[in-house]
C-alpha cells in the first residue's frame, strides 16, 4: 500500500499540467504504483471564497473515492470560514488544506490558529504546503513566496493538539521546525518530495544529508510518502523510497501506515 | 506500465555534473558521494569546485579549488573524473590552468557566473576547448529578476546559442535544467543552436514534462544526466519521464559516452548491464 499526501487536481495558471484531471491522475498513479493520493483543486488557492471548489472537489473525485481522498480549502479571511469547515466534513473530506501565501495572511496569526484548533476539534489534519512552485521561476503574478517555516512551528507550539503536514519542504533537518526540540514529539510531517536523502548541494556532511540526517536525529517518524504529481514528477519521491536508511517497520509507517491513521481512512 | 523503479535505480549512469567542495574534510565528502551512487547506480562522477557569486578571485584562489578535485581523482581514480574551474578574465593564467588540469586528467571546463558564455572574453578558453575536444561546462538559467539579482552574469539558452554561432564545433553544456528559473524559456532559446550545444537535466526543480521538454526540443543527443547534489531527484525525473528505454539511455550513459570520445577516453568502467 501506499498513499501519497501531496498531490493535485486542476489548473496552474502559468505552465500546462498533465496528469490533472480525476481520470488521468489515476492512471498516473496506477503508472507510478501509487495506490491513493490527497488531492486538492489548484484553483482553490486562487479563490477569495475557495468553498465552491471545495464542492467542486467532492463532486469530482466522488467515482475514484477509492483512490483520491479529498482535502478542501479554507481561507480564514472569507466570512463564516466556520461554515465552510463544517461543509467540508459533511462532503466527507478527510483534511483542510491553508495557503497563507495565497490568500494573504501571517502563517502564525490568529485567523490560521482559529482554523487550525477548529480542526484539531475535529480531528482533521491541516496541510500547508511550503510552496506551490518554485519561486525561482515564478510568474510576475504569482506571490513568489513560500510558507515561512518558522511560523508554521510557532503554529505546531500555538496548537499542539493539532496536525500539521507540510508537504514540498526543504531543508528538513535544517528547519527551525525540526531544530526546535519542544516540537518533536507533537504531529507534523513533512514529505518526501523535495529533500535530499544522501547528497545534496551542502558544504557539510550533514547538511549534504538533510533527509537522512533527519532520520539519523531520530525524526523518521515525522516522514510521509508525497509527490507533489502532478507539479512533480512521481520519480523522485519512489527513489527515495527505495533507499531510505530506515527499518521496515518504518518505511511501512511512511509508505501508508502513518498516513492512514492521520486521515482517519 | 507501471515504473520499475529497482531496475530503473541499478542501471549504470554518469552523472556529469557533480561537486566535490574545497572544505574541511573533502575527502569524507567525497567518500560520502562515491558511497551516495552505489544506491543509485552511478558508475562515475564528473565534478567540479567553483568560486560562486560572479567573484573574481584571483587565479591564486582558483588553483585550490581545481586541486581539491585533482586529489579526489586521485582518491577515487574509477569514479571521480574533474572539471577544471577558471575564470576566464584571467585571460594567460586561466588557458595555463586549464591546460594544468587537463593536462592531469580533468575531462573539460567549469565555467560559473562570472562571465556569459558569448562573452568574448571567453573566446580564447572557447578555441582552447575546441583544440582538445573537451567539454565546456557553465552554471545557467533563467530565473526571476529578484534570485537573477545575485547573479547578473548568469548566462542563460540564448548565450549559448550566440556563442555556438561563432564556435559551432565547441560542445557547450547548459547546466541544470532543474537549476532554478524558466527552464522553458532558457531550452526554447536553444531551438536553433548547435547540436555541439548540450542540457543537462539536474537541478531541485523537479517539475514534471522537464526532460521530455528539453528531448522534443532539443533532441535526445543533447540531453545529459546530471544530478548537480539532487541525486535522487535526478534520477527520478529521468526514470518517471515518457521516454522509450533507448532515449533514456542516451540521457544516462551514451551522449556522456560520445562526449568522452571526442577526447579518446572511455567510461571508467565499462557499462555492465
Amino acid at each position: 500500500m501506499l498513499i501519497d499526501v501531496n498531490a493535485w487536481l486542476g489548473t496552474w495558471p502559468f505552465r500546462s499540467l498533465q496528469d490533472n484531471t480525476p481520470d488521468t491522475l489515476v492512471a498516473r498513479l496506477d503508472r507510478s504504483g501509487i495506490d491513493k493520493a490527497v488531492v486538492s483543486y489548484i484553483e482553490a488557492a486562487f479563490h477569495r471564497h475557495p468553498q465552491s471548489a471545495n464542492e467542486r472537489l467532492a463532486r469530482d473525485v466522488e467515482p475514484h473515492g477509492d483512490r483520491l481522498i479529498p482535502v478542501g480549502t479554507i481561507n480564514p479571511l472569507s466570512p463564516h470560514w466556520e461554515d465552510d469547515l463544517a461543509s467540508c466534513l459533511d462532503l466527507g473530506m478527510k483534511g483542510i488544506r491553508l495557503f497563507p501565501q495565497y490568500h494573504n495572511y501571517q502563517t502564525d496569526g490568529a485567523e490560521s490558529r482559529s482554523v487550525v484548533e477548529a480542526c484539531a476539534q475535529c480531528n482533521l489534519p491541516v496541510f500547508i504546503p511550503h510552496r506551490l512552485e518554485d519561486t525561482r521561476q515564478h510568474h510576475w503574478m504569482d506571490p513568489g513566496q513560500g510558507v515561512d517555516l518558522s511560523q508554521i512551528a510557532n503554529l505546531i507550539a500555538a496548537v499542539p493538539d493539532a496536525t500539521l503536514i507540510i508537504p514540498n519542504a526543504r531543508p528538513l533537518a535544517r528547519s527551525l521546525i525540526w531544530m526546535r526540540e519542544d516540537l518533536r514529539d507533537l504531529n507534523w510531517y513533512f514529505d518526501l518530495s523535495l529533500a535530499e536523502i544522501h547528497y545534496g548541494l551542502h558544504k557539510s556532511t550533514n547538511g549534504m544529508k538533510d533527509l537522512g540526517y533527519l532520520i539519523e536525529e531520530g525524526g523518521a517518524n515525522h516522514i510521509l510518502f508525497g509527490t507533489h504529481l502532478p507539479f512533480s514528477y512521481a520519480g523522485p519521491a519512489l527513489v527515495k523510497l527505495a533507499i531510505l536508511p530506515v527499518d521496515e517497520e518504518t518505511l511501512e509507517d511512511i509508505k501508508y501506515r502513518t498516513a492512514a491513521k492521520l486521515l482517519n481512512l | 506500465m507501471t515504473l520499475d523503479i529497482e531496475s530503473g535505480i541499478r542501471r549504470p549512469k554518469i552523472d556529469m555534473h557533480c561537486h566535490v567542495w574545497l572544505m574541511d574534510g573533502w575527502e569524507q565528502s567525497a567518500d560520502h558521494l562515491v558511497a551516495s551512487g552505489d544506491m543509485l547506480g552511478i558508475t562515475e562522477y564528473w565534478c567540479s569546485s567553483v568560486i560562486q557569486q560572479g567573484i573574481l578571485a584571483p587565479v591564486e584562489d582558483v588553483r585550490p579549488h581545481n586541486d581539491t578535485i585533482l586529489s579526489a581523482m586521485a582518491r577515487h581514480p574509477k569514479r571521480i573524473r574533474g572539471w577544471c574551474f577558471v575564470i576566464p578574465g584571467h585571460f594567460q593564467d586561466a588557458i595555463d590552468e586549464a591546460e594544468r588540469c587537463l593536462d592531469a586528467g580533468m575531462i573539460g571546463i567549469k565555467l560559473y557566473n562570472q562571465y556569459r558564455i558569448n562573452d568574448p572574453v571567453l573566446h580564447p578558453i572557447l578555441e582552447l576547448a575546441s583544440e582538445r575536444h573537451v567539454p565546456i561546462l557553465q552554471h545557467a538559467g533563467y530565473p526571476v529578476p529578484e534570485h537573477r539579482a545575485s547573479q547578473p552574469l548568469i548566462s542563460h539558452g540564448i548565450h549559448f546559442s550566440e556563442a555556438s554561432e561563432k564556435y559551432p564545433d565547441a560542445m557547450l553544456i547548459h547546466a541544470h535544467i532543474g537549476g532554478g528559473g524558466d527552464w522553458e524559456h532558457t531550452v526554447r532559446e536553444m531551438r536553433q543552436a548547435s547540436p555541439n550545444v548540450y542540457i543537462d537535466v539536474s537541478g531541485s526543480n523537479l517539475d514534471d514534462g522537464q526532460v521530455e521538454y528539453a528531448v522534443s526540443e532539443l533532441g535526445v543527443e543533447r540531453v545529459l544526466f546530471g544530478t548537480d547534489g539532487t541525486m535522487a531527484g535526478s534520477v527520478g525525473k529521468v526514470l518517471d519521464a515518457d521516454l522509450t528505454e533507448d532515449e533514456r539511455e542516451h540521457i544516462f550513459w551514451t551522449n556522456a559516452e560520445r562526449i568522452l570520445a571526442q577526447q579518446g577516453a572511455t567510461p571508467t568502467e565499462p557499462r555492465t548491464s
